[in-house]
């Protein structure tokens, strides 16, 4: 025994340190924080930039109006990482009671059963939530029970740059565009400008193939999207994606498409471009239209997403997050998470969050309040996002995929789009995409034990 | 006190075996041992080897969604890998990568070394200057070069419109943009490999070259036959970090390209966090950086062992 | 057919003068050492007959050809450096060889001049070494053995012997004289040691202040140096100088004590006189008669030396023969004969010379 009780020092030194270390920083946050008897929501978000200012408004906005609760806003950086953290912190004292996860991970949060469906609050509360925008809830439900509450939500649209086209003398195009609709803009501002403005571009981003699928009414995997069962296959080799492609195809052979590549920068070039009148249209989140309005010189002009010639728009998918509520914390805590939901989907709240970041107000009330009047009022075009999404009826189709591992799922749409645009095969480029979604499908399947 | 002077009177036999208990560890010496070595060992141990044998662990089962191991599937983990052929491709474009870089950096360092080690009046400026890269982060540097390579009104691109070249988009084409990440990259290097070699070869002798100037030997013979056999220690260090450090290059791929176009710059490191972190699949992100962790070993001992007994004078 | 040099000075930018108008003549094969104290510009000078470094005015020729502005490959010359500058990383054949292969030499031609130099510098046996396996002198071989090969009919060399202990140095030395006897080759040889300048040179130049105070024979330089610094430079113990008044045209009164009879006449009334220690005459004495104590004695076998200090405090050394006994602190008379150098207030050499003297 004599032999080790030399060592006992030491070793106690090494893990106080250690200790210390890691639980010294945790202790003195805590004891820092509480300072009123209202019961704390921890609130987890991913929100940064102009979009924070405007969500803490919304938080304050909560904290002044209540007297049970009082929530915390955490700052959690960026999507993808949040949704480790979240995952890896449930059941301990660490964790949200409600957080905030992007589209993708839909599947994932819902699989985990780390979550109360907020159709259990609606239920008990009597909550209407038939005002807030059908195709916006019916991304987050499975089952016919609203899992999470939508909350920043935007969809793809077109922009275009309306003074090149008077410049020009070019007629914009309709509202609801068709892939040849906007060909024949694109072409004719590169002619005519005498190849100094490209016509077009299309990001190298699986989002924006996702929704030419949804549009076009056809799913990216069987068991329709994931919403009637876990997906086994994917089905992206369709007539829909290569429509898409060939579209593309067609523009790049003519000279007037525009590829910013991959890279990091690659959004943040397409919008310089476009900004700069380098590039006349390209398609992004309803999300960028503040940005777009606040920096532009140009008149900016605002379609819905294209789609397939001789067909009928089916109709875009939402992006962005949701909120959720954890089922790792007292009944107390996650009613008061319910009710700052509640909060930051009434009408003023959804409308002051359109004006100020871009993303959509769910709240159909929100179209009257006098706050998005005004804005319509100085930037017409603004309502074009918001009609695109009212006008959308769901279906599974343009209900997002739910379907796990959808961030590397994106990744290898990204690289079919990538080989299509530097000239190799359209079908091929597919047959390889659905093979490679196949395997992982099959291994996340295999190790999560659906069968 | 009273063994050592018994050691006079011991026979020979005896005090060989005394000599060898010599080196045998008396408590005290565990003691201190243990005290010394004891934090580093166990730091290591909790940062190092567990994780290694963990992450070996890890490969040979399938991982769900929350990274937990569910299923043992032994290697088959390894075998999808080698057969498929975009992780072989992973494989090759790395090659590419940490042989490009590393023959330039080391290139473009002696290069601008040899310039810079010239007696010449203002070459102060100049060393200044070539070790400027040194202070970079990856971050800033990434965002310089984004710049430079932006399509629409970066450096090169606005250099090509006015010389009425045809626009290389660098970042949208495979080939160009393994350029840009290698040119990024060694751009990076650059600084620390220069101010080394510098001093590498501002400590070669004069008089070498001095001998050489009076039998009549040619700059350029000089510099091949002098100052490279004499700073091949240097070198030879330099080779490796550069080779190693290129296979573990990380940021600016994730800044600049990630991965792309068409995984044209997915070095092996980048696929592993990308498989991990957005793939969510624990499982073959950690057989792939089992791979990863053989081949720099691999690399490593190549190189000490034909290598270094060529620079050892 | 000689090496000339004119006139040559060196300054550099700062303004500081390195070496003021130095001008010599170096015959064809002779050995020819430049002598002088650390940072009196001897290896300045060298480096600049070598082409190493530039000369600020002045003139070098080679063989009747100015060579102010060649480079140094272009004057057929060799060079020995302090260090050796060997190449750690290539065996001694290959350090030998190292010039000629990179002129591209045949490679029988090359092989051959390479062997002969080692075979000539006793080192065939060590051709496979790599310098750091060699000692300081095995090093010393091999720098020569490059200058050997390298077939020029000049060479320089920077006190190679400087890194080598005492008894290495008499042999080395022994050796460069025999080399460069054997080759017939011009060697210019800088050393600070004054005894190796006079054991090897045919004619030593002596630098001091960057100037040249003196070139001649070795014999020369010893018996009748130009100044007091020459006088001083040379010998072991050097030579006392001491102060002498003059007491009749043909006598001087030293220190304030003896009087020295002399062959010549004197001229100045003041002056400084040089006697080498051997010129000295010490007896014992009591206190009336004697003028200075023994500090120190030295034993060298057959001779010895005493250190002693005249009443006013100056010092003197004086040789002696081995089976005379002084102590320490013993009181004694010091003398001389009137074999001295006589130097004016200046310190330049006034004695006659002697076969002036006889001539006369």
């Amino acid at each position: 025994m004599s032999k080790y009780k030399k060592l006992v020092l030491p070793l106690i030194l090494v893990l106080a340190v250690a200790v210390v270390a890691m639980f010294g920083k945790t202790l003195s946050t805590k004891s820092a924080t509480v300072k009123d008897n209202r019961t704390e929501v921890v609130f987890w978000h991913e929100m940064g930039g102009p979009a924070e200012k405007s969500l803490m408004k919304i938080v304050d906005g909560f904290n002044k109006s209540q007297t049970k609760y009082h929530v915390v806003p955490k700052y959690q950086g960026s999507y993808d990482a949040a949704i480790q953290k979240i995952l890896q912190t449930h059941g301990t004292g660490t964790s949200p009671a409600v957080f905030q996860a992007f589209d993708i991970s839909a599947a994932q949060m819902m699989h985990s059963k780390f979550t109360v469906p907020v159709q259990d609050f609606i239920d008990k509360d009597g909550f209407d939530a038939n005002k807030i925008s059908p195709v916006a809830r019916s991304f987050y439900a499975n089952d016919g029970k609203q899992q999470a509450m939508p909350f920043n939500t935007s969809q793809p649209v077109l922009y275009y740059n309306a003074s090149l086209l008077e410049k020009y003398g070019i007629t914009p195009p309709p509202v609801s565009p068709s892939y040849s609709d906007i060909t024949r803009v694109a072409k004719q501002l590169y002619e005519r400008s005498h190849h100094q403005v490209k016509g077009m571009t299309v990001q190298i981003y699986g989002w924006l193939l996702e929704q030419a699928m949804a549009n076009a009414g056809v799913g990216l995997t069987n068991n329709n999207d994931g919403h009637t069962g876990i997906p086994t296959k994917a089905t992206i080799n369709n007539d829909a994606s290569k429509e898409f492609f060939e579209w593309i195809r067609e523009n790049q052979k003519a000279g007037d498409f525009m590829n910013y590549g991959s890279g990091a920068m690659a959004g943040t070039n397409q919008t310089t471009g476009f900004l700069n009148g380098k590039v006349g249209i390209y398609i992004q989140s309803s999300a960028s239209i503040s940005q777009l309005n606040k920096k532009n010189k140009n008149k900016l002009g605002i379609t819905y997403f294209p789609h397939p010639d001789g067909k009928k728009a089916n109709g875009v998918a939402i992006g962005g997050a949701a909120l959720w509520i954890s089922n790792d914390k007292p009944k107390a805590v996650q009613n008061g998470a319910f009710e700052f939901i509640k909060y930051s989907l009434k009408p003023e709240v959804q409308a002051q969050w359109q004006k100020d970041t871009g993303y959509l107000a769910l709240n159909k009330d929100s179209q009257q309040t006098s706050i998005l009047k005004g804005l319509y009022k100085q930037h017409p075009e603004s309502k074009v996002p918001s009609q695109q999404l009212q006008e959308a009826v769901p279906n599974h189709f343009n209900s997002g995929i739910l379907m796990e591992g959808m961030q590397k799922t994106r990744q290898i749409e990204q690289f079919a789009m990538e080989s299509i645009y530097n000239g190799g095969d359209i079908t091929n480029a597919l047959k390889d995409t659905d093979k490679k979604i196949d395997d992982n499908l099959t291994t996340t399947n295999r190790a999560n034990g659906y069968h | 006190m009273l063994k050592t002077s018994a050691t006079d009177v011991i026979p020979e036999k005896k005090v060989e075996a005394k000599q060898k208990s010599k080196f045998k560890l008396t408590a005290n010496d565990k003691y201190y041992a243990s005290i010394f070595a004891g934090p580093s060992l166990f730091l290591l141990g909790l940062f190092v080897f567990y994780p290694m044998f963990r992450t070996l662990y890890i490969s040979l089962f399938l991982t769900n969604t929350f990274g937990n191991t569910t299923l043992f599937v032994g290697l088959e983990n390894y075998v999808k890998l080698i057969s498929s052929p975009d992780f072989v491709s992973s494989m090759w474009v790395t090659l590419v990568y940490v042989v490009g870089v590393t023959f330039f950096t080391i290139a473009m360092g002696l290069l601008l070394a040899n310039l810079a080690s010239q007696k010449l009046p203002g070459i102060a400026i100049f060393r200044t200057l070539y070790s400027v890269t040194m202070g970079v982060s990856v971050s800033v540097a990434a965002i310089f070069w984004l710049f430079i390579f932006n399509p629409s009104a970066g450096f090169f691109t606005l250099l090509t419109k006015m010389l009425n070249l045809p626009t290389i988009n660098w970042l949208a084409n495979p080939t160009n943009a393994m350029w840009a990440i290698i040119i990024t990259t060694v751009w990076m290097h650059l600084g620390f490999v220069f101010l080394v070699f510098l001093g590498a070869i501002e400590s070669v002798p004069t008089t070498l070259y001095e001998a050489a100037d009076v039998e009549g030997v040619s700059k350029h013979y000089q510099f091949f036959h002098i100052t490279l056999p004499m700073i091949s220690p240097t070198l030879f260090f330099i080779s490796t970090i550069t080779i190693i450090g290129s296979f573990k290059s990380f940021g600016l791929i994730d800044l600049i390209t990630k991965g792309g176009p068409t995984n044209a710059t997915n070095m092996l490191v980048y696929r592993i966090y990308n498989d991990a972190f957005f793939g969510g699949n624990y499982a073959k992100s950690s057989a792939e950086a089992i791979i990863l962790t053989v081949i720099i070993a691999f690399f490593t001992y190549l190189q000490f062992k034909f290598l270094e007994k060529k620079v050892n004078y | 057919m000689s090496t000339l040099l004119t006139n040559v000075c060196k300054q550099y930018d700062q303004g500081k003068t390195v070496l003021k108008n130095v001008t010599a003549e170096i015959e064809t094969g002779e050995f020819f050492v430049i002598v002088g104290p650390s940072g009196c510009g001897k290896s300045t000078l060298l480096r600049m007959i070598a082409g190493l470094t530039q000369i600020s005015d002045g003139e070098i020729s080679i063989d009747g050809q100015v060579v102010n502005n060649l480079p140094p490959k272009d004057r057929n010359l060799t060079m020995v450096f302090q260090s050796y500058a060997l190449f750690p990383f290539l065996s001694v054949w290959d350090n030998v060889a190292f010039g000629l292969k990179a002129r591209k030499h045949d490679q029988s031609e090359v092989e051959e001049r390479v062997n002969n130099a080692l075979k000539m510098v006793n080192l065939e046996d060590l051709k496979d070494r790599k310098p750091r396996e060699l000692s300081g002198g095995q090093r010393q071989r091999v720098a020569l053995a490059r200058a050997v090969a390298s077939d020029a009919k000049i060479c320089l060399m920077d006190e190679p012997s400087s890194n080598l202990d005492a008894q290495l140095r008499i042999k080395m030395r022994q050796e460069i004289y025999a080399l460069q006897r054997k080759l017939g080759i011009t060697l210019i040889y800088v050393t600070h040691d004054q005894v190796e300048a006079m054991t090897m040179a045919d004619h030593i130049m002596v630098l001091h202040d960057s100037k040249v105070q003196q070139i001649g024979t070795p014999a020369e330089i010893y018996k009748t140096p130009a100044n007091e610094f020459v006088a001083g430079f040379f010998g072991v113990p050097p030579i006392n100088i001491l102060y002498a008044t003059k007491i009749s045209d043909k006598a001087i009164r030293v220190n304030n004590d003896f009087q020295v009879d002399l062959d010549q006449t004197v001229t100045e009334k003041e002056l400084k006189v040089g006697i080498r220690p051997n010129e000295l005459v010490v007896e014992k004495a009591d206190e009336l008669s004697a003028n200075a104590t023994v500090q120190n004695v030295e034993f060298l076998g057959d001779e010895k030396i005493v250190y002693a200090t005249f009443s006013n405090g100056n010092e003197v050394s004086a040789i002696v023969p081995s089976d005379a006994h002084f102590d320490m602190f013993e009181n004694i008379k010091i003398s001389s004969t009137n074999n001295v150098l006589l130097f004016n207030q200046d310190g330049i050499n006034v004695t006659a010379n002697r076969e002036d003297l006889i001539n006369a």
